[in-house]
């Protein structure tokens, strides 16, 4: 019999709400499956807590979708009672006093919270192998990498552990392992959902966002935790919507554009022909679709700003792990608040996440700041004004989430990527612009799956999910689960 | 700029308080030619250094402030309950002296 | 060679608001440490900013009472460094587009009006508190996140009487806009001086030393005087002023070295990406403004109008609670507004000084000690009576009316009743009148006296001599 976790929200919602089954009953089976972790998914869980909320839900009405709906979340959410390292020796044994405000959004609507997955070590990486607690490997193949930072969130959804896994998006850091994983990986709008509670990397690109394995549930998701949040100023304080009823009602869009760069350098011919037979058949559904010529100079700065600009921020944000308040107390004999903090520090960071604070912090230096922090914040925006162009006239963005099998971790290095290839780096535009912009699974190279990337304008995230299950419709590719590791 | 070399580089990690492993400093070295580089090709961008900075991906006209009501603090051994350094309802470190960043 | 002098000030005012500026915690001072605290305090992973709107009306209040131009768009960015009292390893500040620019105040000095021009000023957060034992320091974050406004001066200023008076103008104003307690022993008012000398005529700055740990008014004086006189003492004996950060010593009266100043430090500022810019609209800012309390030099001006001595004015301004009562008192209908100073200033705060008390601390009706001060100023009871009066309303809580009339002291002003103890004295003093009528002036002060006597002291005394006069005419000139 095939695993309840292994299936929707909406469905499992029906079920419950026939009592064809009960909380507890999908609690106890994600446990089990929390309990057999192929991938090296998990970071802490609180097993005791869940059991204890799913024993006292005896109903659950038509109109509660997520009550009753185990979950697991990225280890850098902040939860109440539950140590949270963001997969950083820094803060080993750290155990937050309040909940994000996602996880308390979610906690709200009756979600019951299983455990945190592991991560790329705070957050800063793209591949799933630098967490503390080691690689976090592809459930589709144990040699190959997850894809990160939210890595396992996005295997533990792959294996089928539970219906909604949380993560974070900086860079591409949900819709890449989406990509990986055959998931549905989504980032809300910057601002649409609150950062409260959600450890930063860079603040500026940060979004909390999240991997379901459908369109729909993922658009119940955000109806469940937008809107404004008095803690975080940047949370938009615009209505919220019904996001489902985009995709219920079918409310998409017109016209869908490619950039003519993309489409040319597409060197896989799998990728590429399933690419373009996506974009006929949309064309063939009476989508206009329109070649847009997206200057290449900005492509390719795509990468460097990134860089830039997240590890400078990344930078300034991790400076509060000092081991003074929260996490391991540093060893020997220290003679001054230097000394302890250079002892807490230098044993709790990795070696990549110094040097990218390194650069970083080298970017911020009054004498280099023109140079290179201003001049990546500056080539941002001639980034997101180009691509604010291109929304000016068209609706959505459609790319390829992934050009290549996703890569063997044998053969990964963690240095700054001298020839950084944009294909690579074409999602970071969504996080540049704090567009919306969703991953779902469009095929397989090998049993390996890939995906496509919608991105829209900023607030219309409504509008991207209605576009992606028309794409779901089109693949067939939804609630996919791994069988088994291989 | 700052001409990068070793000594900058272990400077900069002493500013951020901590200590690189060995041979780190050099990776970050070599890792700078390439940020050079790609700084460089930032540059090259027609009008870029004519742009004003973003920091903001948008602009957000409707920010609330928040209002001047204080809620009640947490109780003080919560709020030092994650910390290994203290005594009594403080926190300890080892005697300060100065403070160099003045 | 002649040196002059070169001056400027910065000044950290912590702002009363309730809670902190980034975060709901309540601010407090002298709290059971790390009592007053959120998760946001101790910079606790994933905790945000979020602005406290009173903070930022204060600093509307503070740059518009310094004649700034006031920013409509808040920015806020980080200054970055590791010290154990900055828990988040930034402050959050206002670095490159603070909330006020280029304004001004006006001294009055011994060389006449000075202006003192002000860079800017910013909002930005304080820092935790630091208690340094023998071998560890402790940390307490209740203070951490409470508000501050720092204002910048320009060097403008020339000596230490200047240094003194700009601090305490703007000590004025800060608590005469109620933004802050503006203590400098509580250190909710700190200031770090710059002290540096020049060729008089030069343009160029010196090497500057910077001041601290002054608590007091009057040792920023003290501290820029010795400050002054050391570095002259250095530059004429040929040697060179070091930069360096120096504190006051006030036991013995000088300022001595804290550290040498090596290579400054980089703050690697940059934009607070957790706050957008605010933009603040003309309601607001307008709203903020219009609700300011009278700042000092509107007071100044007022007593000034009113008859009220520079040395009064002076004095009164000291405190703002005896201002607003003072001026509650003026619009109650005092009529000599010296004789409401003298009550209030002389005699009541020395009676609350020899008790330890203060003005807020007591229940003094102001229409009792106008009554009072009215009394006394219509001559209706003498000065003498008016301390018996004073007296009982500070030590029994009555109402200066009620004693009045108790103690019988009201004189009386009935023409007609005193009509008819001038014809008795008269008719009795006959002789005096006569003498009077030729040229013996004294004999009208005899014969008030006697009406006085008469009434038991209760006689309105120049209605008495009006009516005499009335009666038996002036006195001839000789």
């Amino acid at each position: 019999m095939s695993k309840l976790n292994s299936k929707s929200i909406v469905s499992l919602h029906k079920k419950l709400v026939k009592k064809e089954i009960t909380a507890l009953d999908l609690v106890k089976e994600a446990i089990e499956n929390c309990k057999h972790d192929p991938c090296n998914s998990l970071e802490a869980t609180c097993y005791d807590e869940a059991l204890k909320k799913a024993s006292k839900i005896t109903e659950v009405k038509e109109d509660e979708i997520l009550k009753g709906i185990p979950y697991l979340a990225k280890d850098n959410y902040s939860t109440k009672g539950l140590e949270t390292t963001a997969s950083s020796n820094i803060l080993n044994g750290y155990v937050p006093l309040y909940d994000a405000t996602v996880i308390s959004r979610l906690n709200q609507k009756g979600m019951i919270l299983i455990g945190k997955t592991t991560m790329d070590e705070l957050a800063m990486g793209g591949t799933g192998t630098t967490s503390h607690k080691g690689v976090t490997c592809n459930p589709y193949d144990k040699t190959r990498i997850a894809g990160g930072s939210s890595c396992g969130s996005a295997t533990s959804l792959a294996l089928g552990f539970v219906p909604l896994t949380l993560g974070s998006d900086t860079g591409d850091s949900v819709r890449k392992p989406a990509s990986y994983n055959s998931l549905v990986g989504f980032k809300p709008t910057w601002g649409r959902v609150s950062r409260y509670g959600l450890f930063p990397f860079a603040p500026s690109l940060d979004c909390p966002a999240y991997f379901t394995r459908n369109v729909l549930d993922s658009a119940y998701i955000l109806s469940a935790i937008s809107g404004h949040d008095s803690k975080d100023m940047s949370s938009s304080t615009r209505k919220k919507d019904n996001y489902e009823k985009y995709v219920k009602e079918n409310r998409t869009l017109n016209k869908v554009g490619y950039f003519k760069a993309v489409k040319d350098n597409i060197k896989n011919p799998i990728i590429k022909a399933k690419y373009e037979e996506l974009l006929s058949k949309l064309e063939e559904k009476g989508y206009e679709i329109i070649e847009y010529d997206y200057p290449l100079e900005l492509l390719n700065a795509l990468y460097p700003t990134y860089m830039i600009i997240s590890c400078a921020e990344a930078t300034s944000n991790n400076a509060n792990l000092d081991g003074i308040r929260f996490g391991p107390k540093p060893d020997g004999d220290l003679k001054t608040y230097s000394d302890y903090m250079i002892e807490a520090r230098t044993k709790g960071f990795s070696d990549l996440i110094k040097r990218r604070f390194v650069i970083g912090s080298f970017s911020l230096l009054s004498e280099n700041m023109s140079e290179m922090f201003s001049r990546a914040q500056k080539a941002r925006r001639l980034i997101v004004d180009n691509l604010n162009l291109f929304f000016d006239s068209i609706d959505y963005l459609l790319v390829p989430a992934s050009y290549d099998k996703p890569k063997k971790i044998s053969e990964l290095s963690t240095s700054w990527s001298t020839k950084p290839d944009y294909l690579d780096n074409i999602m970071t535009l969504g996080n540049f612009g704090g567009n919306p912009s969703l991953t779902l699974p469009l095929g397989y190279l090998d049993n390996l799956p890939f995906g496509v990337n919608i991105t829209g304008r900023i607030f219309e995230d409504g509008y991207v999910f209605a576009l992606a299950s028309e794409i779901e419709k089109i693949t067939g590719l939804k609630d996919i689960v791994v069988k088994e590791a291989k | 700029m700052i001409k990068i070399d070793l000594d900058v580089i272990n400077s900069c990690a002493k500013n951020l308080k901590f200590n690189l492993s060995d041979g780190q400093d050099k990776l970050i070295l070599e890792e700078f030619d390439t940020v050079l580089a790609q700084i460089n090709f930032l540059k090259s961008i027609k009008g870029v250094d004519q742009q004003l900075e973003m920091t903001f991906p948008y602009k957000e006209h409707q920010v609330k402030l928040r209002d001047d009501v204080p809620v009640k603090p947490f109780k003080t051994q919560d709020i030092l309950k994650n910390s290994n350094s203290k005594i009594g309802n403080q926190i300890k470190l080892p005697k300060v002296v100065g403070n160099e960043n003045e | 060679m002649e040196l002059e002098p070169v001056i400027g000030i910065e000044i950290h005012v912590e702002l009363k608001t309730k809670s902190k500026m980034f975060s709901s915690a309540p601010t407090s001072f002298g709290q059971s440490p790390n009592s007053m605290t959120v998760p946001f305090d101790l910079a606790f992973p994933g905790t945000m900013p979020v602005v406290n709107k009173e903070a930022v009306r204060f600093g509307i209040k503070v740059c518009k009472a310094l004649n700034m131009k006031i920013n409509k768009t808040l920015y806020f960015d980080r200054k970055n460094y590791f010290y154990p009292d900055l828990p988040k390893g930034y402050q959050i500040t206002q670095q490159f587009d603070p909330i006020g620019k280029d304004g001004y105040v006006l001294l009055e000095t011994e060389n006449g009006e000075r202006k003192i021009t002000i860079e800017q000023a910013h909002l930005e957060e304080d820092t935790a508190k630091q208690l340094h034992l023998n071998d560890i320091s402790l940390i307490d974050f209740n203070r951490c996140g409470t508000p501050l406004i720092e204002i910048v001066s320009n060097p403008d200023m020339r000596s230490g009487e200047e240094a003194m008076k700009y601090v305490e103008a703007i000590r004025e104003i800060v608590t005469f806009l109620e933004v802050s307690d503006g203590k400098m022993e509580n250190g909710s008012l700190r200031c770090d001086i710059n002290i540096s000398l020049r060729e008089k005529g030069s343009n160029k700055f010196g090497v500057k030393t910077e001041c601290k740990n002054l608590n007091t008014i009057s040792n920023i004086k003290a501290a820029v005087d010795y400050e002054i006189k050391r570095q002259t003492e250095i530059i004429l004996s040929g040697g060179k002023v070091e930069q360096e950060t120096r504190r006051y010593d006030e036991t013995n009266k000088k300022t001595v070295l804290m550290r040498k100043k090596t290579n400054a430090i980089d703050y690697k500022y940059f934009r607070e990406p957790n706050i957008i810019p605010i933009d603040l609209s003309d309601d607001f800012i307008n709203d903020a403004i219009y609700s300011m309390n009278k700042l000092p030099y509107e007071y100044k001006k007022e007593f000034k109008k009113e008859g009220l001595s520079n040395y009064e004015i002076e004095v009164l301004l000291k405190d703002l609670y005896t201002v607003n009562y003072f001026s509650d008192c003026v619009l109650l209908g005092v009529k000599n507004l010296s004789t409401l100073w003298n009550l209030l200033l002389v005699e009541i705060l020395g009676y609350l000084n020899k008790n330890e008390l203060a003005l807020k601390d007591i229940n003094l009706s102001k229409e009792s000690l106008v009554y009072l001060a009215n009394a006394l100023s219509d001559n209706k009871i003498n000065s003498k009576q008016g301390k018996i009066v004073l007296e009982k309303m500070l030590k029994e809580n009555k109402d200066s009316k009620e004693i009045i009339k108790e103690l019988n002291l009201e004189q009386v002003s009935d023409k007609s009743f005193i009509e008819d103890l001038v014809n008795q004295v008269l008719e009795n003093n006959k002789q005096v009148v006569a003498d009077y009528q030729k040229g013996k002036d004294h004999g009208l002060g005899y014969l008030v006296g006697q009406v006085m006597k008469l009434s038991q002291g209760k006689a309105n005394p120049k209605l008495a001599k009006d009516i005499i006069i009335s009666k038996i005419g002036e006195c001839p000139k000789k």
